[in-house]
C-alpha cells in the first residue's frame, strides 16, 4: 500500500512537472520532458504491480522506501513529444480542428471510454467564467493547485479500484481526476461536475494564450 | 609544464568575480565557462546573454609567488531573448557554450550558443589612432577644404586600450530543438552543433548552410526513447566526433564513412549494475558533458552521479570510474522533487590529462587523480577569501557517526551547485562557477 501510495506522489508530483515545464521560458524541453515520461511511466507501473500484488497476500511486498523501488523493464516511452510536437518541426493542429479523442494507437494506455465530442464553445465559456484565470496562471491559482495536486492522492485511491484486468485504467482516472479538479477550479466551485472536456481530448498547439486546463490536459493526455 | 597530480598540489584561493550579496539576480547565474587555448583568456558567459571576458595580466617578475591575476578584458550582449512567432515560444538568451578558436592572428574569435543561434565573436584591440588628417578636424567634423594649405601624412598616435566585441558570424535557424554543444574542429574551418535530435556541421566562413550529420529523430515521435546530450569532435582526427546520449551511452562516428553519421563506428556503453537499479536509475545514467582527453586517447563522461573515463579502444566498458557523490543514491527522491536530479555537471581534463574535476552540491567541487587514485573534494567560497589561502579538503558524511569538520548529507545547499568548471590548459588553474560568482584558484607556488 506503502507502495501505491508512494507511487501515486510520484505520477502526480511528475505530471505537475511536466505542466510547469511548460510554462517556463524557452518552451518545452525535450530531455525534460523524456525524463518526466521515463519517471512517470516508472511509477505507473509501479503502481500497478504493486495493485497486482496487494491482491496476492501471499506474495510480500516491496519495502515502503522509495529508493528501494524497483522498475520493471520499462516500455517505449509513448509521446513524451505529442507535446514535443507542437513546439517542433510541425505545427499542431488548432484545438478547433481536433475535437476527436486520440485514436487508440496514439494513446494504447486508455482504455477507458470517452465522451461525445465537446464543441470549442462549451469550453470556452466554462473558462469565462474563471475570468482569465486560465490564460496567465496567478500565483493564487498555483498555491490553489498544489493544494489539489496534494489532496488528490486520497482521491485518487479512493477511485482507483479497478481489477487487475483493467490495469490501465488507473492512467484515465487520475487524469479525469485532475481534470476535475481544474474545472471546479476555473469555475470557483468545489467539486464541479465534469463539464469540461474529457482528459484524452485535443492537443492544440502550443501557444501561450491556452488555458491552463487545455496545457493540463494536453500534458497528462501524452503520457 | 608543471607536474600534475591533484593530490601533490595544494589548492589556493586566487580570486572572486562577481556580485557579492547572496540575492542572486537570474541574469547573472553563469551558464558557461572557457579558457582559450593558451589559457591567457578565460570567458564567462551568463543567463543574461553576456559574455565576460578576462586577461590574464603578465606575469610580474618582482612578485613571483603568484602568477598573474585575471581581470575583465571585455564584455558584451552576445545574444538577445528572441521571439518565435511560428511556435508562440521565446527563445532564451542564455549562452549555453563558448568555444575559442584557435589565436591566428591579432584579434580573438569565439563561438557563443544560445538556445537556437551561434554566432562568431570577433574580440579585437584597439591601442592607437589616427591623428592629423587633412580633411577632419581631430574631433571629427569636416574642414573647409579651401582652408587646407598644407598637406600632412596621418600618424598614429598611441591611446587608451579599448577591446571590442563584433559579430562576424550568426549561424541561425538550423536547429528546431534546443542547441546544447557547439565544438569546434581540428582543421580549425568546421565546426559542430548538436541540439537535442541532430548534429549540424558548419563550415566557420559560411552561414547559410550546414549539414546535418547526425539525425536520430524517430519518424514517428511517440517512438522517441533517447536524445542527444553532449557532443565533441576529436582533438586530433578532423574525421572523428562523438555523441553522448540520455540513456547512458557514447557514439563515435566516422564522417569518412557516410554523409549522414546516423550509424555509429563504436558505442560506449557499460551494462548497467543490477544492484543499483531503482526507480530513478534511467534518468541518473543520462550523461551530461562528453569530454576528450587533450591527448586524444580518451574520453570522460559525467552522468549524475559519476565521472567514468573511456579509452577508445574498448567499447564494453569504461576504464576508470570515480563516483562524485555517492551518497545521493539513496536521496534520488527527494532530488527528484526539488529538480536536482536534472541538474547537468560538467567535467574537465587538466592539461596533462592526469587529474580530472567536476562540480557538486554546496559548492563543492572534487578532483580525481588518475594516476594516485587519490581524490579531493575543495570548497568555492567566499569565507577562503584571502589571496594564497590553502583550500582545505573537505568531507560528506554519508551516514554513521558525523566526525568534526564533516557534513551531514543533510544539511547540504542543493541551491548551491557547482555545473561549470575549467582547468587551464597549461597550468593548474581552474575557474569554478558557483551559481553567479565565479572562482578562481591556483596552486600554491613556493
Amino acid at each position: 500500500m506503502e507502495v501505491q501510495k508512494e507511487a501515486q506522489r510520484i505520477m502526480t508530483l511528475s505530471v505537475w512537472k511536466m505542466y510547469h515545464s511548460r510554462m517556463q521560458r524557452g518552451g518545452l524541453r525535450l530531455h525534460r520532458s523524456l525524463q518526466l515520461s521515463l519517471v512517470m511511466r516508472s511509477a505507473r507501473e509501479l503502481y500497478l504491480s504493486a495493485k497486482v500484488e496487494a491482491l496476492e497476500p501471499e506474495v510480500s511486498l516491496p519495502p515502503a522506501c522509495p529508493s528501494d523501488l524497483r522498475l520493471h523493464p520499462p516500455r517505449e516511452v509513448e509521446s513524451t513529444v505529442e507535446t514535443a510536437t507542437a513546439d517542433g518541426e510541425q505545427p499542431s493542429p488548432e484545438p478547433m480542428d481536433t475535437q476527436e479523442a486520440p485514436t487508440a494507437e496514439e494513446i494504447p494506455a486508455y482504455s477507458a471510454p470517452r465522451p461525445a465530442k465537446v464543441s470549442r464553445k462549451r469550453r470556452s465559456s466554462s473558462l469565462r467564467d474563471g475570468g482569465d484565470a486560465g490564460l496567465v496562471p496567478s500565483k493564487k491559482a498555483r498555491l490553489e493547485e498544489k493544494e489539489e495536486e496534494e489532496g488528490l492522492s486520497s482521491e485518487v485511491a479512493d477511485r482507483l479500484q479497478p481489477p487487475p484486468a483493467q490495469a490501465e485504467g488507473a492512467f484515465p482516472n487520475l487524469a479525469r481526476v485532475l481534470q476535475r479538479r481544474f474545472s471546479g477550479l476555473l469555475n470557483c466551485s468545489p467539486a464541479a461536475p465534469p463539464t469540461a472536456p474529457p482528459a484524452c481530448e485535443a492537443k492544440p498547439a502550443c501557444r501561450p494564450a491556452d488555458s491552463m486546463l487545455n496545457v493540463l490536459v494536453r500534458t497528462v493526455v501524452a503520457f | 609544464m608543471r607536474a600534475g597530480g591533484g593530490n601533490d598540489i595544494q589548492w589556493c584561493f586566487s580570486q572572486v568575480k562577481g556580485a557579492v550579496d547572496d540575492d542572486v539576480a537570474e541574469a547573472d547565474i553563469i551558464s558557461t565557462v572557457e579558457f582559450n587555448h593558451s589559457g591567457e583568456l578565460l570567458a564567462t558567459g551568463d543567463k543574461g546573454g553576456r559574455v565576460v571576458i578576462f586577461q590574464q595580466e603578465q606575469e610580474n617578475k618582482i612578485q613571483s609567488h603568484s602568477r598573474g591575476e585575471y581581470n575583465v578584458y571585455s564584455t558584451f550582449q552576445s545574444h538577445e531573448p528572441e521571439f518565435d512567432y511560428l511556435k508562440s515560444l521565446e527563445i532564451e538568451e542564455k549562452i549555453n557554450k563558448i568555444r575559442w578558436l584557435p589565436q591566428k592572428n591579432a584579434a580573438q574569435f569565439l563561438l557563443s550558443t544560445n538556445d537556437k543561434t551561434i554566432k562568431l565573436w570577433k574580440i579585437s584591440e584597439r591601442d592607437k589612432r589616427p591623428e592629423g588628417y587633412n580633411l577632419k578636424e581631430e574631433d571629427g567634423r569636416y574642414r573647409d577644404p579651401t582652408t587646407v594649405t598644407t598637406l600632412r601624412v596621418p600618424v598614429f598616435r598611441p591611446m587608451d586600450l579599448m577591446v571590442e566585441a563584433s559579430p562576424r558570424r550568426i549561424f541561425a535557424n538550423a536547429h528546431t530543438y534546443h542547441i546544447n554543444s557547439i565544438s569546434i574542429n581540428s582543421d580549425y574551418e568546421t565546426y559542430l552543433s548538436a541540439d537535442d535530435l541532430r548534429i549540424n556541421l558548419w563550415h566557420l566562413e559560411i552561414t547559410d548552410r550546414s549539414f546535418n550529420i547526425v539525425d536520430i529523430k524517430p519518424a514517428n515521435m511517440e517512438e522517441l526513447t533517447e536524445v542527444i546530450t553532449a557532443a565533441e569532435f576529436h582533438p586530433n582526427s578532423c574525421n572523428t566526433f562523438v555523441y553522448s546520449s540520455s540513456k547512458g551511452t557514447i557514439r563515435l562516428c566516422d564522417m569518412r564513412a557516410s554523409a549522414l553519421c546516423d550509424r555509429h563506428s563504436k558505442l560506449f556503453e557499460e551494462p548497467e549494475d543490477p544492484s543499483n537499479r531503482s526507480f530513478f536509475s534511467e534518468i541518473i545514467s543520462s550523461i551530461s558533458d562528453v569530454k576528450f582527453s587533450h591527448s586524444g586517447r580518451y574520453m570522460m563522461t559525467r552522468d549524475y552521479l559519476s565521472v567514468k573515463i573511456w579509452d577508445l579502444n574498448m567499447e564494453n566498458r569504461p576504464v576508470e570510474t570515480y563516483q562524485v557523490h555517492e551518497y545521493l543514491r539513496s536521496k534520488l527522491c527527494s532530488l527528484y522533487e526539488n529538480d536536482c536530479i536534472f541538474d547537468k555537471f560538467e567535467c574537465c581534463w587538466n592539461g596533462s590529462d592526469s587529474v580530472v574535476m567536476t562540480g557538486s552540491y554546496n559548492n563543492f567541487f572534487r578532483m580525481f587523480d588518475r594516476n594516485t587514485k587519490r581524490d579531493i573534494t575543495l570548497e568555492a567560497s567566499r569565507e577562503n577569501n584571502k589571496p594564497r589561502t590553502v583550500l582545505k579538503p573537505r568531507k560528506v558524511c554519508a551516514s554513521g557517526k558525523r566526525k568534526k569538520d564533516e557534513i551531514s548529507v543533510d544539511s547540504l545547499d542543493f541551491n548551491k551547485k557547482i555545473l561549470h568548471t575549467a582547468w587551464h590548459p597549461k597550468e593548474n588553474i581552474i575557474a569554478v562557477a558557483t551559481t553567479n560568482n565565479l572562482y578562481i584558484f591556483q596552486d600554491k607556488v613556493n
